[in-house]
Order: C-alpha cells, then structure tokens, then sequence
C-alpha cells in the first residue's frame, strides 16, 4: 500500500491541477504498466482512454492526397473555389445593378410626355415653344413696368408734398 | 517556404489536428476535410509562416476556428455522433484492446462527450495530446485562468461520475 503512496499524492495534485506535464507523463508511465492497485481501477480506465485516443491518426493516403493538392497550387493550376465564388457573387450583384439601371431608365423616359420629349429633334416646335415663353415674359415685363409707374408717381407725389411743407414751416 | 519544409515543418501536426478536429465535429470524414482545409490554408500563407512563433498551436487554432465555423453551418451538435467514433478508436485501438475493454472506453468516452464544451476542448487537449497550459491558452484564445478553471471541473467531472459508475453501477 505505501509503494502507491507517491503516485496517490501525484494523483491528487492531478485531481487539482497542479500536476506538471512531466508529472502527467509519470501517471501516463505508471498507467501503461501492469500492478495496478484496484482502488486506481477507475482512474488506470482513464488514463487508457487518453491514450486510446492519441491512437487515432490519418493514413499515409491522406499525405499523398494533400501533397498533390498543395503541388497542384504551387503550380497555379488550381483556382480557389473560394476566392471562384466570390469573384462571381461581385460580378452577379453588378450584373444585378446595370440591368435595374437599364430598365429604371427605360421606364423614366416612358413616363415623360412626348411633346417635350420631342422637341429637341423638331426645330419647328423648339420655336414655337420659345416664342410663346418669350411672349409670356414679355407680357409680365409689361404689367411690372405699369404698376412700377403708379409707385413713381405715388413717389413724386409725396416728395412735392414734403417740400411744401418744409417751406411753410421757414416762413 | 517549399514544399519540402511545410512537410517537415507542418505535417508532423496533422494527426493532433484530426483528433482535435474528430473531438470537435465527431466524424471522421468531416475531420479530414478540416486538416486538408488547414493545410491548404496554412500553404496560402506561407509567406508569413516565418513570423508564427508556435505554428502547431496556431494550426491547432485555426482547426478549432474551422471546426466551429462548420458546427454553425450544420447547426448541429458534436455529441451525435458518439458511435461513430468510438468505431474509429476500436479499429485503431488494437495493441490496448487486450488492456481495456471496448465497454470502458465507450462508458469514459461518453462521459467526456456530456461535458461542457470548452471543459471538453480544455481536457483533450492537456489530457490526450499533453500541451501546456499557456499553448492551450493560445489555442482555445482564452485566459490561462480559464484553462485551468475547465480542467480542473472536466477532471473532477470525469471523476466523480467514473466513481458512481464502479461504486453502484450506475450511469
């Protein structure tokens, strides 16, 4: 019983984490033997747990397999499929933009009324419409100059009264 | 970096990155595809493997990242696949079989399969494949103090659970 003593204590320090790696190989060391004591039954099931699963490994095949790949790559005749799919999700959403750009303005030029639209290729029409804007301002020009006379005179008006009065109050 | 040194310098790690992979995603299929996508990923990038001062925890690392990113893509949890699993350790378990019965490691490996995922990720990677407390750190891109808080309750779990077991028979 006290030839088990020091891997007990070592036990315990593993229990609380205190165990170093060196001290966790003694445990892994004394494990893979054989005198056991039954009272460790459960922790030896552990331990060979631990290195059952080291066990486990990829076959020869596996780098055999990734060395073509990498070579391949190396050699450029590989294109990403990554960097593939992100190139066509960019060229997609601008494929997306232009074709909703085209129909956008194609219906934008549908809903103008067609005289105005037209009239930039008819010269005849380009005329008319200008001089009839012309004559519009014109017309406003006019009805501006004869209410502008009434303010002239209303001013004229009212200076020839104030100097009247300034007259009178000298004398 | 040739091709001949990322074989000498990278492949000696991918048998510990398909474990970690396998302990992640809990098939072996899909294990393997995360190495080889490691190992295409880390080629890409060769130019800067020079400034990577621990390149097998940072392979460990961007495992694990590509393993969770393939868990959220599936929506599906690691645990389902336990049988299917313990299939791989038994084929490759052959020199221990005659040490540990296939019903033990089966009871210990769904013992490890209930914990809590990163008391899970913690014991594999101190228990099963030995690395520090700092490399772990690294790894899993948590606190020191975290590793060793995950191990200490993945431990005790383990333990406590595998003294049930043999005390009362009871699972």
């Amino acid at each position: 019983m006290d030839s088990n003593k020091p891997i007990e204590e070592l036990l315990e320090k593993y229990w609380n984490c205190e165990t170093s790696l060196e001290e966790e190989q003694q445990l892994r060391d004394f494990f893979r033997g054989t005198s056991i004591p039954a009272s460790l039954n459960e922790t030896a099931e552990l331990f060979h747990f631990f290195e059952a699963e080291k066990i486990k490994s990829l076959n020869e095949n596996f780098d055999a397999a990734v060395t073509k790949q990498l070579r391949q790559r190396q050699e450029g005749k590989i294109i990403s499929m990554v960097s593939f799919a992100n190139i066509a999700r960019i060229a997609a959403g601008i494929l997306v933009v232009v074709v909703a750009t085209y129909f956008i303005r194609q219906e934008v030029r549908k809903s103008y009324p067609k005289e105005i639209q037209d009239t930039y290729s008819d010269p005849q029409l380009a005329f008319e419409e200008t001089k009839k804007a012309l004559m519009m301002i014109s017309n406003t020009f006019g009805k501006a100059k004869h209410e502008a006379g009434k303010i002239k005179m209303f001013n004229e008006a009212e200076k020839k009264i104030q100097s009247k009065g300034t007259e009178k109050t000298n004398i | 970096m040739n091709l001949e040194t990322f074989q000498t310098r990278v492949f000696p790690v991918k048998n510990k990155l398909f474990r970690f992979a396998f302990r992640l995603l809990g098939s072996t299929e899909e294990a393997k595809d995360v190495v080889q996508e490691v190992f295409i990923k880390v080629w890409n990038g060769r130019e800067q493997l020079d400034e990577i001062q621990n390149i097998e925890a940072w392979c460990m690392r961007v495992t694990k990242n590509l393993s969770l990113d393939r868990l959220r893509q599936q929506q599906r949890r690691p645990t389902d696949p336990i049988e299917k699993g313990f299939h791989v350790q038994q084929t490759a378990l052959s020199p221990l079989d005659t040490v540990v019965t296939t019903e033990n490691m089966k009871r210990i490996g769904e013992l490890m399969a209930i914990l809590p995922e990163k008391q899970r990720h913690v014991m594999h990677l101190r228990d099963v494949e030995g690395y520090s407390y700092q490399e772990i750190s690294e790894i899993l891109e948590i606190d020191m103090s975290q590793v060793k808080v995950n191990l200490f309750r993945a431990r005790n779990a383990v333990r406590e659970k595998l003294q049930k077991i043999n005390a009362y028979g009871l699972e």
